[in-house]
């Protein structure tokens, strides 16, 4: 029956439909993007300081400040994320008041707008902690925004893996930080990774909680505490309050989807590295 | 167990602050440099951000940096000491005069806009009362086709709005607007992608537009054209200085800041930020 009704050509007409429909938007966009962009971009654009407002001159001091705002945010919100992802899925049993707590409230922060964080971001790092608007800010105001969905999907990894692999080494003697550190992050590491991109792609293209916190500023940064502008806070200015900032608005919209594939690409292939790698050395079936 | 895991959230708090603290090492090295935090109007930032520009070309010692986020935001930051120079892209109020001290540094007009398909060539200040209230919703009561009007308006807190709607005499909760807008460009944006809208920007973003063959044109306001000329002249009448304010007498730094973006010397920059320069005399 099942097969029959799957077969029927209406509904995968409607499959094929939808598919199309997906798959050709995301086309129309990126091939807007770089139908628009692609002349814009070299190395000089990639290099020099913007002009007139950015609408000529580079993007350079942006591309280090999104840099430096992306590490600033992966550097605290990782090993804050695994962390608590270790204590949720290692430490605490599934039904346990305080992990359904904890899980609860990120589930919760994982749906609070970004304009929320940047509020709060703003009040707290930059005026109560006097950090300034800098990119120090916008940085720890990023990572409190992807910790939810870093925590969530490498507790999801960790899951994963297997409980032979902490039987196994519980009869073998091993403390539970060796199993931790040398069987099970390892073993989790794609789920850590689909983290990581997605908590990387969620902060890169963050526009309205970082206008509070790391500011506008298009100047090179000289630290952490300078403000420094991100791509897409550029692109929002560039095509939404300069006119005649469309050009260059494409051309960095095209660096920062170039970017995110970048990153995905390299996350795929690290995943991949490590699967392949960890499932050479623990054979255990 | 419990100490294992006790000794891991030490270690990455450890890290963290280790983290923290060299980050803020970095940026107390730079005692030397004297550093001017100006924020406010989004109309006002581009332009204060190139001048900001040309006066640390000139002056090395000096950082200057420009945040943006509206009028509103730009007076209580100064208020709060939060920045030292605040933007705004109307005249200080009466109210405000007493606490801040304001410094115009060039104009600009708001023109009504509409799309370039659209036959009507004029309204009035009633018409234009009576659509943006929602009275007439269609564009055959003002002389044009058949079609509902698409009223576009701008979120509140923005001078824009707080200037369009002194001049016409309404109150933003009398607008029925069909979209509300923040920054200029998305103004002429959404104009220029609807054959049936009406918004109002400035005059000199959508001269430049209509430069570059976006699909709007802008109608004369109290039956005076819309151009950069009548809004130098003054006869274009709803047209706004944009001002910087400052919370006390401006001394030292700011002072010179603020001459500087007053001097003729910037009066480029000020055009090619589509906006008129402001002759102090």
């Amino acid at each position: 029956m099942k097969q029959e009704i799957i077969k029927s050509p209406i509904s995968t007409i409607l499959v094929w439909l939808v598919a199309v429909l997906v798959t050709g938007t995301f086309a129309w966009i990126l091939g807007d993007i770089i139908f628009h962009g692609v002349g814009g971009i070299s190395w000089e654009f990639l290099t020099t300081a913007p002009e007139d407002a950015g609408r000529s001159g580079g993007i350079g001091p942006i591309l280090v400040s999104t840099g430096l705002i992306l590490a600033v945010a992966m550097g605290v919100s990782v090993p804050l994320g695994v962390g608590t992802a270790i204590l949720l899925a290692e430490f605490t049993s599934a039904t346990n008041w305080f992990g359904r707590f904890v899980r609860r409230s990120l589930d919760i922060l994982a749906g609070v707008p970004s304009i929320v964080f940047g509020l709060f971001g703003n009040a707290f790092f930059a005026k109560t902690l006097g950090l300034g608007f800098s990119i120090l800010s916008g940085g720890l105001t990023l990572a409190c925004m992807v910790l939810p969905i870093l925590i969530r999907s490498a507790e999801e990894g960790l899951r994963g893996v297997p409980d032979e692999l902490r039987l196994g080494a519980a009869a073998l003697g091993l403390s539970r930080t060796t199993t931790l550190f040398h069987l099970l992050l390892p073993a989790a590491i794609p789920g850590l990774l689909v983290g990581l991109v997605l908590g990387i792609g969620r902060a890169i293209a963050e526009t309205a909680a970082l206008v509070f916190t790391s500011g506008y500023v298009a100047r090179m940064p000289q630290s952490l505490l300078d403000s420094g502008r991100s791509l897409s806070i550029h692109i929002f200015d560039l095509s939404m309050n300069i006119s005649g900032g469309d050009t260059n608005a494409y051309g960095s919209a095209l660096v920062l989807v170039i970017l995110l594939l970048m990153i995905n690409a390299t996350a795929a292939w690290l995943a991949h590295q490590s699967s392949s790698k960890y499932n050479d050395s623990y054979q255990f079936r | 167990m419990i100490i294992n895991s006790n000794n891991l959230t030490k270690l990455f708090i450890t890290s963290t602050m280790i983290g923290l603290q060299s980050c803020g090492q970095s940026g107390q090295n730079t005692p030397t440099i004297q550093k001017l935090t100006i924020t406010g109007s989004s109309t006002v930032a581009p332009l204060v951000g190139e001048i900001a520009k040309r006066f640390e070309a000139e002056n090395s010692e000096v950082r200057i940096d420009v945040q943006t986020g509206g009028s509103s935001r730009g007076i209580a930051d100064v208020e709060s000491a939060v920045a030292d120079i605040g933007m705004v892209s109307r005249a200080l109020k009466e109210e405000e005069k007493g606490k801040l001290y304001g410094f115009v540094i060039a104009k600009d007009g708001i023109g009504i806009i509409v799309h370039s398909s659209n036959p009507v060539k004029e309204i009035n200040d009633e018409q234009v009362v009576a659509i943006y209230q929602g009275e007439i919703d269609n564009w055959k009561e003002v002389g044009g086709k058949d079609a509902p009007i698409t009223v576009v308006n701008k979120a509140e807190g923005r001078s824009t709005l707080e200037l369009f709607l002194k001049y016409f005499q309404l109150k933003n909760s009398q607008i029925k607007a069909k979209v509300v807008i923040g920054d200029n460009q998305q103004g002429t944006k959404t104009v220029a992608g609807n054959e049936n809208a009406i918004g109002y920007v400035s005059v000199g973003a959508a001269e430049y537009e209509i430069d570059q063959g976006v699909p709007i044109k802008l109608l004369p306001v109290g039956g005076v054209e819309a151009t950069s000329e009548t809004v130098r002249d003054g006869s274009f009448p709803l047209s706004r200085p944009l001002t910087v304010i400052t919370k006390n007498q401006p001394e030292g730094l700011t002072e010179e800041f603020i001459q500087f973006a007053q001097s003729e010397e910037v009066h480029d920059l000020v055009r090619g930020q589509n906006l008129i320069p402001f002759q102090t005399k």
